[in-house]
């Protein structure tokens, strides 16, 4: 019955909002944004739980930190960055600077941020590590891993954006237990027609054009976690990708993933070019997550005509 | 000519108009349950006699002009026979309402009876001021012969409706010398008079005089039907019900008021959101928001029984049928110790009992439904009436749904509901069986159930997803109703037992629950004296539910989320099964002091789930000082409990064995005045408490032997609500009178959330969703409105039109305010998190809403068609109900609310 009320009252809610069309749309890229961010590896993964030098070692891992940064209107201005790591997941800012340490600063353009970074060596306050830091924040005691914040603060001109993604840290904590891969999309569609990285197909009308990912189903992961009751529990991966635009918008927005019923979504969107535009270059990007902590994205672009 | 007036048809011929009676040991008033649904059909065991009469003077002008007149007038007889009050229904001038009301106010009674028990009625009273023929010439002596004679037999039926008219007088011309006869209960008459052409003149309370002529044969009996029509285009006499108000708030909402409400739907829990104390739901949802209370706080109940969901798929009607309902009474708060497990409000709702004279119905067709309304006597003392109503939108909704290649789409909403009772004992207006030792029993039995499907199926390749939604929601309830009384002793007993169905199916999500429950109530009144009246009684619930469910393993129960994208779990099979036991001991007492009533009350509540032992004491007090007649002071003071509902009992992680009553303190005090018997006014101020509620999720535990656990509820829940509340009422005098309605205003201010920190894992409804990285805890409840205003108002146009119209003003609920200086991106879920000002520091734009609705009456002899057309939102104000924010927080979005929507409706009664 509880069920059944939620369901009413979000068909309520959506019918509501479906009343009103907010003119900034997550997939209609017209300002300086970071669309992901993205490590490489997408978790660090110690081979056992004891803290043992060899296990701090392989947590201390330097992995490869990626923000993607879009500003379509900076005509390349210089984006200023600062990259933060701290204790608390609910700090978004990292503004706590009893338990915070910057990983990286300086001055880049729009595109892909790329920093080596090892935030399991960071240390804070009297010389402890970081992640005990982390640890001792975690009211799930490490349950669901050591999560990290990764705090990259942006500014573009007058605009201003904190990013957090979060670092996880794993180690076997039930059988079954194995490292996280990163998810990476196949290749896209573009009216179901292959998308070519560098490639510039025509699209012309009003659209809407279809767009579409290669089957992935065979990439996502069946991986264990330890349960609340100390026990393990299997999951898979159900992928979500974000589809943004330099003009016009994405329909649905975001595609896959999975609702609590277990039912996957397509990865199947309808792009429709802004009305009364002109015939353009459009950059298109596609960003994928596990839902786990890993994330890649790829980008296409395409000439539009009326 | 001379002046020759006549009071005729004192009260052989008036009609009492059921005024409920003030009964010292009479269980209504702040009654249990099933008393009050006794109360609502009493029964008048003795009507009053005219035992003074007092001839008015006639008018002298109107002599002068050789007038005459029938001033109709309403009578208020006190429970001695003297007479409290008269007034005319209508005006009808030339001094005759004068010269009628100083006469009848003169007059003196016996004393009427309902139930058995001396008792304060209203009667209707026809005045008549007629001029007697010039008496004959001196020397003419009448003729000493026995005067041949016919008989002139029948029935007098009510146009439209096809009810029995009873106490009518039937006469043939305007004589007053002239024989008349009186119609008995079944409306049968039969009439004596000389043979030849017959003026027959039919006066009733409630109808408009019949006239008609007919030709009489000596020594022949003419048997006839009379149709007569109803005044006021009502198809029911007008019932004013007059019940003693122990309770400091009570407001009554009868049958009428509930299906004509503009801007209701005909929908009876719908119009309590008219009245004072109770804030404005969002959209069209019937949620009833009491005193600051959240929903699901109020209690609503069918002749005592709890009704377990109030309202059909997505805020749909009520299941509580409108031609059901005898009346509904609402206790914003304050109530006896009979009532529980709230800590808001009380509705009860009281089933109509079928009717004693002939089979009667009605058949109404709406956009969503259609139902039928049946009631008849079954044999003498034995009547039953039914209901049953069936929606047709699944039929309806694949025309509407889009239609495209590569997608299918279905959605099919089914519901309906029914309703049964079968009344056993005294027949309406007749007296009550009473056995050699004088007591008295009558009883019923009363089905009530409600069914609702929902499925939803999308699929193709051309749909972002396949999904797939099967709900089923059923209940039924049983009860039984025995009403025992001997001499000052009143017992009331009402077992019932019910079943409860739950399926949900969501991809591979699965729930199938079944509940069975067993329940009674005794409640035993004891009049020890005038001045001292005892209820006790006991008020039993037993439940057992039982679950199997099937799902993927939910994220934070079963394990950590990560932000983001859902992973599927692996599939949980569970089957799960709990008895809930749930009683209370009541004791109260009415003491009369004087001008006052002091009643103290205490309630005992024990609560048994599993090994959970929950127990709370109630104690409650309340008091009315009769200042005049008319005008009464009232307070009141308490204690009370509700317990959460069983499934929030199963084991961790879904549920949480270590809850207790919900308490709150609720204190009121007001004033009522009776400007007249039709005008009312209420002026109530409230404070009350809230603590121990329910609040989600609770906070992260470390489990006994390892892991941890987030609650999923708590007791942390706490509220706090203050205000004054304002109604004026102003009644139906007469059927003939034309304006009815009301005018309901609250000033308050609500507030809400939890004692405690914001727990690990976020808030949620009860607990405070208190908005970004607040830490805030309490504040203004998210249903807090500081101005509650609404006028509603009917008026009868005449030719069976009628209009009525209602108007709301809200302030805006509380909102939260966006204080953005920078995008807050979180990358996982790839979710902004919006930067919030000081919480609930602004507020949405205020409500205001015109509602209008019109009905038309077609009167057949046999039966009427009513077309009703009610508009929502007439003028299309363009309301705020909710305010969101753009995806990075940036702006804020006001979601509108109804714009104008008419519905139309046809009903068709016999």
């Amino acid at each position: 019955m509880k069920a059944l009320l939620k369901c009413a009252g979000l068909l309520l809610t959506l019918g509501a909002v479906a009343c009103v069309d907010p003119e900034d749309q997550p997939s209609k890229v017209h300002d300086f944004r970071v669309l992901g961010i993205s490590t490489e590896k997408p978790e660090l993964y110690a081979s056992t739980c004891e803290q043992t030098p060899e296990a701090l070692d392989q947590l201390a891992d330097e992995i490869t930190y990626r923000a993607l940064l879009v500003d379509p209107a900076g005509e390349g201005r210089p984006i200023r960055y600062e990259l933060w790591a701290c204790a608390d997941t609910a700090d978004t800012t990292c503004s706590d600077e009893t338990s915070r340490a910057k990983l990286a600063e300086g001055t880049t353009t729009a595109g892909e941020l790329v920093l080596p970074i090892r935030p399991g060596a960071v240390r804070v306050g009297d010389d402890r590590l970081l992640l005990e830091r982390v640890i001792e924040d975690d009211a799930y005691k490490g349950l669901g891993g050591i999560r990290m914040p990764l705090v990259l603060h942006v500014t573009a001109g007058d605009e201003e954006v904190y990013a957090q993604k979060l670092m996880v840290f794993w180690c076997p904590l039930v059988e079954g237990m194995k490292e996280n891969v990163q998810p990476v999309l196949p290749g896209l569609r573009v009216d179901d027609v292959p998308w070519e990285d560098g490639a510039l197909p025509e699209l012309s009308g009003p659209g809407p054009f279809l767009m579409t990912s290669e089957d992935v189903s065979a990439l996502e992961e069946t991986y264990v976690v330890p349960g609340l009751r100390l026990n393990a529990v299997t999951l898979k991966e159900a992928w979500e990708i974000s589809w943004h635009t330099t003009l016009g918008d994405f329909s649905p927005q975001v595609t896959g993933g999975a609702d609590f019923g277990g039912q996957q979504g397509r990865h199947r969107t309808e792009w429709e070019p802004a009305e009364g535009a002109t015939a353009q270059d459009v950059t298109f990007w596609a960003v994928v997550r596990d839902g786990r902590g890993g994330s890649s994205w790829l980008m296409r672009r395409a000439h539009w005509s009326p | 000519m001379s002046p020759n007036l006549k009071a005729r048809s004192a009260l052989a011929a008036a009609t009492l108009l059921l005024t409920t009676p003030a009964l010292a040991q009479e269980p209504q008033a702040g009654a249990p349950p099933a008393e009050a649904a006794q109360a609502h059909q009493p029964t008048i065991t003795k009507p009053p006699e005219l035992v003074q009469q007092v001839e008015a003077q006639y008018p002298p002008d109107a002599l002068t002009q050789g007038l005459t007149a029938s001033v109709r007038l309403i009578i208020t007889i006190a429970e001695d026979g003297a007479v409290s009050d008269v007034q005319p229904t209508e005006a009808v001038g030339n001094g005759f309402d004068e010269a009628a009301i100083a006469a009848v106010r003169q007059f003196r009674f016996s004393p009427a009876e309902v139930d058995g028990v001396p008792a304060p009625v209203q009667v209707e009273y026809v005045y008549h001021f007629t001029l007697n023929a010039p008496p004959p010439p001196e020397g003419e002596t009448p003729t000493e012969q026995e005067a041949p004679k016919a008989t002139l037999t029948g029935q007098l039926i009510s146009r439209g409706s096809r009810s029995r008219v009873a106490g009518a007088t039937v006469r043939c011309g305007d004589d007053p010398e002239a024989p008349e006869a009186t119609s008995d209960a079944e409306g049968r008459f039969t009439l004596e008079v000389p043979p030849g052409e017959c003026a027959v003149r039919v006066v009733a309370s409630g109808y408009q005089l019949y006239q008609t002529k007919e030709l009489l044969k000596e020594n022949e009996t003419t048997e006839v039907n009379f149709y007569l029509a109803p005044s006021g285009g009502a198809l029911e006499t007008v019932v004013r019900s007059e019940r003693p108000k122990k309770e400091v708030v009570r407001r009554t909402i009868t049958r009428e008021e509930a299906q004509k409400t503009p801007g209701t739907f005909g929908d009876p829990i719908r119009v309590i959101q008219a009245l004072p104390g109770v804030a404005r739901a969002p959209f069209i949802s019937g949620e009833l928001l009491v005193r600051g209370s959240n929903p699901g706080q109020t209690a609503t109940m069918m002749d005592g029984v709890s009704i377990p969901i109030l309202f059909h798929l997505l805020g749909g009607p009520s299941v509580v049928n409108a031609e059901f309902i005898d009346q509904l009474d609402f206790y914003p708060g304050g109530y006896g110790s009979q009532y529980g497990r709230a800590v808001g409000g009380v509705v009860e709702v009281g089933t109509r009992k079928g009717a004693a004279d002939t089979l009667h119905g009605s058949v109404k067709v709406d956009v969503l439904d259609a139902g039928f309304f049946l009631e008849a006597p079954i044999t003498d003392g034995i009547s039953v009436a039914a209901a049953a109503r069936r929606s047709y939108i699944d039929t309806l909704l694949p025309a509407f749904l889009p239609k495209d290649d590569g997608k299918t789409l279905s959605v099919v909403p089914k519901y309906w509901d029914y309703q049964l009772r079968v009344d056993f004992g005294a027949k309406r207006g007749a007296p009550s069986e009473a056995d050699a030792g004088g007591a008295r029993s009558s009883g019923y039995v009363m089905a009530f159930g409600s069914d609702d499907q929902l499925r939803v199926v999308s699929s193709g390749p051309k749909t972002e997803r396949d999904l797939s939604l099967d709900t089923r929601t059923l209940f039924h309830r049983v009860k039984g109703d025995w009403t025992y009384r001997k001499g000052a002793l009143t017992s009331v007993f009402t077992p019932y037992v019910g079943y409860d169905g739950v399926s949900f199916e969501f991809g591979t999500a699965k729930q199938d629950g079944v509940g069975y429950t067993v329940g009674a109530r005794e409640v035993v009144g004891m009049e020890l004296s005038s001045a001292l009246t005892v209820r006790t009684g006991l008020d039993l619930v037993y439940e057992h539910q039982s679950y199997d469910v099937q799902f993927p393993a939910p994220e934070d129960f079963e394990y950590v989320a990560f932000p983001g994208a859902e992973s599927v779990g692996e599939l949980l099979v569970e089957k799960l099964a709990l008895g809930a036991f749930d009683g209370a001991l009541f004791l109260e007492a009415d003491m009369k002091v004087g001008k006052f009533t002091f009643t103290p009350g205490v309630r005992g509540n024990l609560q048994l789930v599993g090994d959970t032992q929950n127990v709370a004491l109630d104690p409650r007090l309340w008091v009315r000082f009769a200042a005049t007649e008319r005008t009464s002071l009232k307070g009141s003071l308490g204690l009370y409990s509700q317990p959460p509902e069983s499934f929030r009992f199963i084991s961790l992680p879904y549920g949480n064995p270590d809850l207790v009553y919900q308490r709150a303190f609720q204190s009121s005090l007001g004033v009522e005045h009776r400007f007249t018997d039709v005008l009312n006014v209420d002026v109530t101020g409230f404070f009350n408490r809230r603590f121990k509620n329910i609040a989600l999720p609770g906070q992260l535990v470390e489990r006994e032997g390892g892991g941890v656990v987030q609650l999923p509820y708590s007791n942390d829940g706490i509220g706090r609500a203050w205000g004054i509340e304002l109604m004026a009422k102003k009644d139906r005098a007469s059927a003939t009178d034309k304006w009815s309605g009301w005018i309901s205003y609250t000033f308050s201010r609500a507030l809400d959330g939890r004692a405690g920190p914001k727990p690990d894992g976020g808030g949620g409804f009860g607990g405070g969703d208190f908005g970004g990285d607040s830490d805030a805890t309490y504040g203004l409840s998210p249903w807090d409105q500081t101005h509650i205003l609404t006028l509603v108002g009917s008026y009868i146009l005449g030719s069976g039109w009628e209009l009525g119209g209602r108007f709301r003003y809200t302030t805006g609920r509380p909102t939260t305010p966006l204080d953005h200086g920078y995008d807050v991106y979180r990358s996982d879920p790839n979710r902004y998190t919006p930067t919030f000002g000081p919480y609930a520091s602004a507020r949405a734009s205020g409500f205001h809403q015109l509602d209008v609705r019109v009905d038309k009456n077609f009167q057949f002899q046999s039966w009427t068609l009513t077309a009703y057309l009610d508009v929502q939102n007439l003028y299309n104000a363009e309301n705020a109900e909710f305010v969101f924010n753009d995806y990075r927080g940036r702006r804020e979005y006001e979601i509108p609310g109804i714009p104008i929507l008419p519905v139309v409706g046809l009903k068709g009664s016999f």
